[in-house]
């Protein structure tokens, strides 16, 4: 096909999805209506039955941890296809070689002292500030998920001082895929405890605990810092993966 | 025996971590036998499962979240005998693909057998769950790995392009059903696909519910390769390790019409019964479309692994009519078929591998009569193609043969048949023309588009070429699937067996009485259906037309130069036009993929409302 063709038959085809979508849409509630039984028995349930006070979490955890089990995977299995993806092949591992030596830090040396400065001054914050979300998901809102990631940004603020080599040193390769396996597994062992304690997966065996205490909510705290960790390992895994292509290597220009 | 439901899916969640976590000082024996055995333990787990759910199906609620006055909040898995035997023969396969591989090619640091597991988790997941998100969840597990596997040898380019395409279609496709299934949960308030269908079944179809069927149904089409949705899988086929392939053609594929078939017994069946005529004609359209454009691309390829995907797309047309019958028995046949075709299937794929392990080609062409080397090889892959072609009494020919039985039930369905001796005659005459030029010389050693034969060059490692031997087990694999095919269909019983429990299946009002209400549903009785003669007729005929289409492909360039040139012209445009549309091109794909889809959503929500 050429262009002209291809977006000629694109328009009319995505004419008619949309006219298809919007028919289907015209079924939904109105605003304000949308069925509300789940979200009752969400508020309802979790915190007294769970000790939870962060429904969200008690959500991703509880009722429907099946399918957060299921999404961590999908995320596991994407990094390492990045990791499969992007590994060194034997004739580039040869011309690496001729090459690092040359290499003192990376060549992202172009930021100001003052992005170096406060980059080095976020790395404690981010680091403290992504524990506490890890820690207290099942308390307010946050969680692995979203304290993984801000985990993650620590490393990345060595880079962003400046430093790529060093961070690579803090964060190698191997201790990221160990971490992203690592939580990836303890997650799915942490249900296997349900089913060996109570007879039946992914329930909780653990006592709940007060309501809003750091150690309350059975298994939650657990997995949650069992996605903290594995969503650590994934990003940094996936940007250093990246960053190796263009930062380190032979300049792009050559 | 009902507290091991989980395992088969956590199983390979926690052996795929742990070979990729400790694969880069693990030694290669460690990853193949970690890998194999917990294949082999899922397996187990699932016809166990299978084994526990055959007197009467059951629910198994993750966190002990059971239904409260039949409302679910959590999530199942819906555990019957037609899911768990699906799981169990995805578990079949993984196994096998892992064996062969054992001396395929040098795996790297734990990766591909950490996929390769995860890939499974996420079949097994999808055809256990009965929970309509958890599908989706375990629909891109299953992408997610499949994406990666696909471009495993990342020193092509080719391999990198393949997945691409896959990667874009499939997860356009996951857009899709996202919205179905947000269409669904506001209708409903339900994830339960139990529950959906309950709450559907005491309404009419509107355009929300017709619009989420479509979109449903075309998700899962797209990983199953129906027309228009198909471009990606040629692409992927081509470019994908040859164990990888076992898995798509043999598994994947399927789960994609194993998910449309149980989505429409158990959410759509109740709202759209009074429309089951139309939904029929729809569906079994797509069907013919595809079996008939799939055989055709298929006797046209000269790149073996191509071929083979052609002739997948073609048979996922044929099952798509048995499903689109919407009656037991045609499902029945279905179900024979699946078994039957994807052992046939992986096994070809397995064939093809020892080609390319020692040759480093997939040509055609370029392999003419070089396969003398590996005569054995030559034999499984005639026996393979008259499978294919569903050649009397075996499970292929079994399967063909409920599906004619139920497409003649049907008052103006019985033409069907005709498409089906097409489709098998079609794509086992091209493999058994592949047979006789690899295996015996016959046959011009040149042919039309020698350009291909560069794409068709495809190097097992990075770092071997061609080989001078081929191991053992490469050989006794593809035999032992071979072996299954002759024999599994021929067990008295088999075949009944299979179709009361299809007819279990197919039974909608039972389904949440079961999942919801965790009653004890037995199992119907069901008058086993007959092979007649009729039936050896038509497989009689499949078969031979395979031979004669294979003697064409060999020997028919006489023939075709003696037609008249103007007749000569206007089929080889034909066959230019047709070739041309899979150009590997992503944009064209995507268009072709929103035309079909908003095509069949309009057509369904005329005919259906």
């Amino acid at each position: 096909m050429t262009r002209r063709v291809r977006l000629g038959l694109f328009l009319v085809a995505g004419a008619g999805l949309a006219v298809v979508l919007l028919l289907g849409f015209g079924g939904l509630p109105s605003f304000g209506h949308a069925h509300e039984l789940d979200g009752a028995v969400v508020n309802l349930d979790e915190p007294t039955l769970r000790h939870a006070t962060d429904v969200v979490t008690a959500l991703n955890f509880d009722l429907r941890a099946f399918d957060t089990l299921g999404e961590e995977f999908i995320l596991f299995a994407s990094v390492t296809g990045v990791a499969l993806l992007l590994r060194t092949l034997r004739q580039e591992e040869e011309e690496d070689q001729e090459i690092t030596p040359g290499i003192e830090d990376h060549r992202f040396a172009g930021a100001s002292d003052g992005v170096k400065l406060t980059s080095l001054l976020l790395i404690p914050l981010l680091i403290a500030f992504g524990a506490y979300l890890v820690f207290h998901g099942q308390l307010t809102p946050g969680g692995g998920f979203q304290g993984g990631v801000v985990l993650a940004a620590g490393p990345i603020a060595v880079l962003l001082a400046g430093r790529y080599l060093s961070m690579k040193r803090i964060a190698p390769k191997r201790l990221l895929e160990v971490s992203d396996a690592l939580g990836a597994a303890a997650y799915g062992l942490i249900g296997l405890g349900g089913l060996i304690f109570t007879g039946v997966y992914l329930e909780d065996p653990l006592p709940l605990g007060v309501s809003g205490q750091l150690l309350s909510a059975g298994m939650m705290p657990l997995n949650s810092i069992a996605v903290g960790l594995e969503v650590t390992g994934a990003f940094l895994l996936t940007w250093t993966q990246f960053f190796d292509q263009t930062l380190v290597g032979p300049p792009s220009g050559s | 025996m009902s507290h091991l439901s989980a395992l088969p899916v956590l199983v390979p969640f926690l052996a795929g971590p742990l070979l990729v976590a400790v694969g880069f000082f693990a030694p290669r024996w460690f990853d193949d036998s970690l890998a194999t055995l917990a294949a082999l333990a899922v397996t187990t787990l699932c016809v166990l499962l299978a084994v526990h759910a055959a007197p009467h199906p059951y629910a198994y609620w993750m966190g002990g979240w059971r239904p409260q006055h039949g409302v679910a909040i959590g999530i199942s898995l819906s555990i019957d005998v037609t899911g768990a035997g699906l799981a169990a023969f995805a578990g079949v396969l993984v196994t096998a693909a892992l064996v062969y591989s054992l001396r395929y090619f040098d795996a790297i640091e734990g990766l591909f057998h950490g996929l390769m597991l995860l890939f499974m988790a996420g079949m097994v997941g999808f055809a256990l769950t009965g929970d309509l998100f958890n599908l989706v969840v375990f629909f891109e597990v299953m992408s997610a790995a499949a994406f990666a596997l696909t471009a495993y040898r990342i020193e092509e380019r080719a391999p990198i392009q393949g997945a691409l395409n896959f990667a874009i279609t499939n997860s356009i496709a996951g857009y899709a059903m996202f919205i179905a299934v947000g269409l669904l949960y506001a209708r409903t308030g339900a994830l339960n696909m139990a529950q959906i269908g309950a709450a559907l079944s005491s309404h009419h179809a509107d355009p929300l519910v017709i619009v989420a069927m479509t979109l449903l149904f075309l998700g899962f089409l797209t990983k199953a390769a129906a027309v228009p949705l198909h471009f990606w899988l040629a692409d992927a086929h081509a470019v994908a390790p040859v164990p990888v392939c076992v898995l798509f053609s043999g598994v994947m594929v399927e789960l994609g019409v194993y998910a449309v078939a149980r989505l429409y017994w158990v959410v759509f069946a109740g709202p759209l019964a009074p429309h089951a005529a139309a939904v029929r004609a729809i569906f079994v359209g797509l069907g013919v479309v595809t079996a008939l454009l799939g055989a055709a691309m298929c006797f046209l390829q000269r790149h073996i692994k191509r071929l083979l995907a052609f002739s997948t797309i073609s048979h996922v047309g044929m099952l798509l009519c048995g499903v689109a019958l919407l009656s037991g028995q045609g499902l029945s046949g279905v179900a024979v078929y699946v078994v039957g075709h994807g052992l046939t299937k992986a096994a070809l794929f397995m064939c093809a591998g020892v080609l390319l392990h020692r040759f480093a080609t997939i040509d055609e062409y370029e392999l003419h009569g070089r396969g003398r080397e590996v005569p054995v090889v030559g034999g499984l892959m005639a026996v393979g193609a008259l499978l294919l072609a569903g050649i009397p009494p075996f499970t292929t020919f079994m399967g063909k043969s409920l599906l004619e039985a139920a497409s003649s039930a049907l008052p103006g369905y019985g033409w069907l048949i005709a498409v089906y001796i097409v489709v098998s005659a079609m794509t086992g005459g091209a493999v058994l023309r592949v047979a006789g030029r690899v295996f015996l010389g016959w046959g011009p050693a040149e042919g039309p588009h020698p350009e291909q034969a560069r794409a068709a060059q495809e190097r097992v490692d990075e770092e071997r070429g061609p080989r001078g031997h081929t191991p053992v087990l490469m050989v006794l694999v593809p035999a032992l699937l071979l072996v299954g095919v002759l024999v599994l269909g021929l067990i008295p019983g088999a075949v009944p067996g299979t179709e009361r429990y299809v007819h279990q299946f197919v039974a909608h009002g039972n389904y949440p009485a079961w999942v919801l209400h965790g009653a004890r549903v037995a199992l119907p009785h069901v008058a086993p259906s007959h092979i007649s003669a009729e039936d050896y007729a038509y497989g009689a005929i499949s078969a031979v037309g395979a031979v004669l289409a294979a003697g064409l492909g060999l020997f028919g360039r006489p023939l075709r130069e003696s037609l008249p040139a103007r007749l000569r012209r206007s089929g080889q445009n034909a066959v230019g036009v047709v070739r041309g549309l899979h150009n590997g091109h992503i944009g064209d794909y995507i268009a072709w993929w929103s035309a079909g889809v908003s095509l069949i959503g309009g057509i369904c929500l005329i005919a259906l409302h």
